[in-house]
């Protein structure tokens, strides 16, 4: 190693990788290769959006692959009134908001307790925070279906079998978030508490003046993947809520998809369309316009959630 | 304690008493939300598991032992080969998401063009979800087709390998898309880990003459352990719950389609759930000795 450095005093020691990567050389290797992961990740959403862009002839054409002859948006004006946007959109949004205050509400609490106080079983309870991870809520959907069905919360219009939960540090992941506050309160500084407590702030006092502000970016965090998870997830509404008018966007698409098969099948058109025709181009574009939201509100948090994830003081157990 | 807190309590509550019930009023949702959502439905599952439905009205329930674990170990066919599948693609898929979610983490952590641009794509089938919308993505091609993987092998190469060597590097490659398509969450995790490890570190070894590849050993990864854990975690129960897995979507099967199979969902779920349990605990116990705990309090 020293023989190496003297030698090659001219370049300050610099190891032979570190020159070769700022020759430029690797970065072109580097740039490629994460452009061909990206082309991974990306590839069946830029499928999905090619595709809900093509004409009917164009789905029929087999040397059409990429790009659509013409870009029909009217796929999309087609889509919107076949998916009754309004109303699904409307559903889906009341539960992911209403879902992630809860568990931002509670996981945080929980997560606080957890890092900053001492108390007997802490060990267990915290146990059984992992355990509330890793049982997958197939195992225990059967039973927490019964009991929801004796209080009468099936097909509720306030969606509780849903919110509730989560206000109550459970829900969808609820483990995880409280395991991702817990993180991030243990590496804040133990002066701050010490300083509100001398001035005479309570316990809730310090907690809702001091730390919740400084745990901004973890807040982020939560928000932004309980808010997707809420509105991606289709298994837990799909049990508990059948009311046809009820559902939310994801378990509304699978009825669309049927109805296109029917369509298909017994070349019957439902008739509120004017006579078009309905293909899989629109069928795509319905797809696509289910996770316009989330999209949108991604694209714009983004910046402040890859920043949030930063600061989260994810290191250290 | 002031004179004053002193007075108003008849006891004289020592400090970690009093921390001690602090403590219950930031817990009290979760410990509330344990007793109505949590435990009863567990507990009932594990009973169920050990029970049989005598009326569907009502649930009615019979105990009968360890009838449902041997019904699905012995005699049904389905079980056992989907369970043994699940575990061995499990534990292969699971290293292959963290070598290659840690692989890109590091990638975009470098300052670069465009590293927005690419901290969004990846994070973009996490967006999408794992459900309906992604099942159609995949399975929807114009002319029906089915599109399983960003990465066919071209012609050329197929022709030179011959068949059977193509279609292994073919399912390696498949395999390699779906895992990735599933790493969202982990390069974000990875990410933060990385970011978290201070700069200093680095020019310091650059001073001392250390390469890029001795960096990464030495301080890289050491200081990432803690996340590697729980990305581990993660993925093993992220892995065992997807609902697109073939077993899972059994057992949804069975404990909703005939009534009398109610029980034996129960019991695969739980033994399906010890298994993933079990794991776990195995992964963080070995784990724990490499973890390195930067200090702060706890």
């Amino acid at each position: 190693m020293a023989k190496r450095t003297k030698s090659k005093s001219k370049r300050h020691g610099r190891s032979f990788g570190a020159r070769f990567f700022r020759g430029g050389l690797l970065r072109i290797a580097f740039y490629f290769l994460l452009a061909t992961l990206s082309f991974v990740f990306l590839y069946p959403f830029i499928k999905m959006i090619t595709q809900s862009l093509m004409t009917d002839e164009d789905l029929i054409n087999i040397t059409v692959k990429w790009i659509p002859s013409k870009l029909t948006w009217s796929n999309y004006a087609i889509a919107f009134r076949r998916l009754q946007f309004g109303t699904y959109f409307w559903n889906s949004f009341k539960v992911a908001v209403v879902g992630t205050i809860g568990h931002v509400f509670s996981c945080s609490m929980t997560g606080y307790a957890f890092a900053r106080y001492k108390f007997r079983f802490k060990g267990a309870l915290f146990g059984l925070v992992i355990l509330s991870m890793i049982v997958p809520v197939q195992t225990i959907i059967i039973p927490q279906y019964m009991q929801y069905s004796n209080w009468g919360w099936i097909n509720s219009p306030y969606y509780l079998p849903l919110l509730v939960p989560a206000f109550f540090g459970f829900g969808l992941s609820g483990g995880f978030f409280i395991f991702l506050f817990r993180q991030f309160f243990l590496g804040l500084p133990y002066e701050m508490e010490e300083a509100a407590r001398v001035d005479g702030c309570g316990p809730i006092r310090t907690y809702a003046r001091i730390m919740l502000p400084m745990s901004q970016s973890s807040l982020l965090v939560c928000s932004v993947l309980s808010l997707v998870w809420h509105w991606n997830d289709y298994f837990e509404p799909g049990i508990y809520v059948t009311d046809v008018w009820l559902k939310m966007l994801p378990n509304r698409l699978p009825s669309l998809y049927a109805e296109l098969s029917k369509e298909n099948f017994t070349m019957i058109q439902v008739n509120d369309l004017e006579g078009i025709i309905f293909n899989e181009a629109m069928l795509m574009a319905a797809t696509f316009l289910c996770i316009v939201p989330i999209l949108i509100m991604y694209l714009i948090l983004q910046r402040r959630f890859m920043e949030g994830v930063e600061r989260s003081g994810l290191t250290g157990m | 304690m002031s004179t004053k807190a002193v007075k108003k309590h008849r006891r004289h509550l020592s400090m970690d008493r009093k921390r001690s019930l602090e403590a219950l009023i930031f817990l009290a949702p979760w410990i509330i939300g344990l007793c109505l959502f949590f435990i009863r439905p567990i507990f009932v599952s594990v009973r169920l598991s050990f029970s049989e439905i005598t009326r569907m009205k009502g649930f009615v329930m019979e105990g009968v032992g360890l009838q449902n674990y041997q019904y699905i170990f012995f005699y049904d066919i389905n079980f056992v080969p989907m369970f043994l599948k699940t575990i061995t693609n499990t534990l292969l898929n699971t290293p292959i998401c963290l070598v290659f979610s840690l692989v890109i983490a590091i990638l975009i952590n470098r300052p670069m063009k465009g590293r927005g641009f690419f901290r969004a794509a990846f994070f973009i089938p996490v967006l999408l979800g794992a459900g309906y919308v992604m099942k159609q993505m995949l399975g929807m091609g114009a002319d029906g087709a089915t599109i399983t993987t960003g990465i066919m092998v071209p012609q050329l190469i197929a022709d030179l390998l011959g068949h059977s060597l193509t279609e292994f590097l073919q399912g390696v490659l498949d395999r390699i898309t779906v895992v990735l398509w599933k790493s969202g969450v982990q390069i974000v995790l990875f990410l933060a880990g990385l970011q978290g490890i201070s700069s200093s570190l680095y020019e310091a070894a650059r001073v001392d003459g250390a390469t890029e590849w001795e960096m990464f050993w030495k301080i890289t990864l050491p200081m990432i352990t803690p996340v590697i854990l729980m990305n581990l975690v993660y993925t093993i129960v992220n892995f065992f719950t997807d609902a697109t897995n073939p077993i899972v979507d059994y057992i949804y099967q069975q404990s909703f389609g005939n009534p009398q199979q109610f029980a034996h969902g129960a019991a695969m779920g739980w033994v399906y759930f010890a298994f993933a349990f079990l794991l776990c605990v195995i992964v963080i116990g070995v784990m724990r000795r490499f973890v390195f705990v930067s200090g702060g309090k706890e």
